[in-house]
């Protein structure tokens, strides 16, 4: 028996849902342009050249992570959409919708806080010593790398929840729920990422750096895409 | 308002317990096809790691058949048997499912697993050896890859095993109309890590020789 949500305020779903484009959007232009951030500068680098990045670069760096940490709540706000959608798969409170919304507010968390760490190196670059410099760089890059599981989590639970949908044509396709799987499962190649300063599991190597945030930054697009036929068709009345 | 919804969505039997080679003129894969989704990304994922070696092998070879002869061939080669036969058992746990002999399937299924956890143990013990002997992940470049590369088809392994366990139970409830798709669906995951690791085998232990 499912049961499903009482809330109608479809606008508003659709407003959340834009927000996965927005947030990464604004992940991309901001955190990753402004930042520098794609790609990262390399684990071996000497401390001076971490130090030389933020001293040169401290107002863009600093405009990116201010930008980037007021829009990180973003992908919480898009999260909360998708578990609108997942009520009508699942019936309202369930565990998989329940871990998907946490999981999505979670990431939040690492994104902000990494963010905060690179903006603290932009703030008195002239004032610190290189080393400290570096050391704030390697602590951005450490969380939002390593604190991938939060992330996971939600791709998980929505690839598992979105697979129990048993329209004759779901709201989610299983080709995007397998993909949610994959995209959370194959995060775990993060955890190299500390034990090496070259190559391709450094941070900024093909597999983590390019495979890994590629396949992230198609995600958000993906998904918002059925999110949004999802919440139109709903609106039309075949959400049951 | 609260809606309630009890009847059957439409297309709701479509979806569920259909599966086989073929249904009326249409030819259709074994399994889930989102299973299948998984596979070749995955296989895609995998494909990036074994250009990589190849990359990193064609640059240094000496450093790469240096480190590949602290590897003993042997214990790739029973792994690769053990492979082979745990996913024989598999390919027969199928057909005896869409036989509609599940006991059959049943046992071969068990039969996949025993032989299959050997796999595990075999890998175990190898890893500790290595380590034993002072080498890790960071020893060279081929060890990088060797342990990353051999660690992820692990974890692809240890899934595996637990999917198998899964269907065992699944196989318990006979008015489960979706075992057979359960069934095949994880006998194409458990042909991938044979696949993967039929690649892995000789790329990392034979190819380019030893030194």
């Amino acid at each position: 028996m499912v049961q499903l949500t009482t809330d109608n305020s479809y606008g508003t779903w659709k407003f959340c849902a834009w927000n996965g484009m927005i947030f990464m959007a604004v992940f991309m232009i901001f955190w990753g342009g402004l930042g520098h951030n794609i790609p990262p500068y390399a684990g071996d680098l000497p401390a001076s050249a971490i130090a030389d990045y933020f001293r040169d670069n401290r107002n863009m760096v600093r405009l990116g992570m201010v930008i980037s940490m007021t829009f990180a709540v973003s992908y919480a706000v898009w999260g909360i959409s998708i578990g609108k959608v997942m009520d009508h798969i699942l019936g309202r409170d369930h565990i998989l919708t329940n871990l998907q919304v946490w999981g999505a507010g979670l990431t939040v968390v690492p994104i902000l806080v990494s963010s905060s760490f690179w903006l603290t190196g932009a703030y008195r670059p002239e004032a610190l010593p290189d080393e400290i410099l570096q050391l704030m760089y390697d602590m951005a890059w450490l969380l939002i790398d390593l604190a991938y599981s939060v992330t996971s989590v939600q791709m998980i639970a929505l690839g598992f929840g979105c697979l129990r949908d048993n329209r004759a044509q779901p709201f989610f396709p299983k080709w995007v729920c397998w993909y949610s799987i994959w995209v959370g499962f194959m995060f775990v190649a993060e955890c190299l990422m500390p034990f090496f300063k070259s190559g391709a599991f450094s941070r900024q190597g093909v597999l983590n750096f390019w495979i890994e945030f590629v396949i992230f930054f198609i995600y958000a697009p993906i998904i918002t895409w059925y999110l949004l036929k999802a919440i139109n068709r709903i609106q039309r009345g075949e959400g049951a | 308002m609260t809606d309630t919804v009890t009847a059957p969505r439409p297309g709701q039997e479509a979806r569920d317990g259909t599966s086989g080679n073929t249904t009326g003129d249409h030819a259709r894969l074994p399994g889930d096809e989102g299973v299948w989704f998984f596979i070749v990304a995955d296989m895609c994922m995998f494909a990036v790691f074994f250009l990589l070696f190849m990359v990193g092998q064609a640059e240094d070879p000496d450093a790469y058949r240096e480190s590949r002869a602290k590897l003993v061939p042997a214990i790739g080669l029973v792994n690769t048997l053990i492979l082979i036969t745990s996913g024989w058992f598999m390919a027969r746990a199928v057909n005896a499912a869409r036989a509609g002999e599940w006991h059959i399937a049943r046992r071969r299924i068990i039969y996949a697993l025993l032989v299959g956890s050997c796999f595990g143990v075999l890998k175990i013990y190898e890893y500790s050896t290595k380590i034993a002997a002072g080498i890790t992940i960071q020893t060279s470049e081929f060890f990088t890859y060797y342990f990353a590369f051999t660690g992820i088809h692990f974890l692809h392994f240890l899934i595996g095993i637990g999917v198998l366990l899964v269907c065992l139970g699944k196989l318990r409830q006979a008015e489960n109309p979706h075992r057979l798709k359960w069934i095949e669906s994880a006998g194409n995951y458990w042909h991938m890590v044979d696949l993967l690791w039929m690649i892995l085998f000789p790329m990392i232990y034979l190819a380019g020789g030893w030194k």
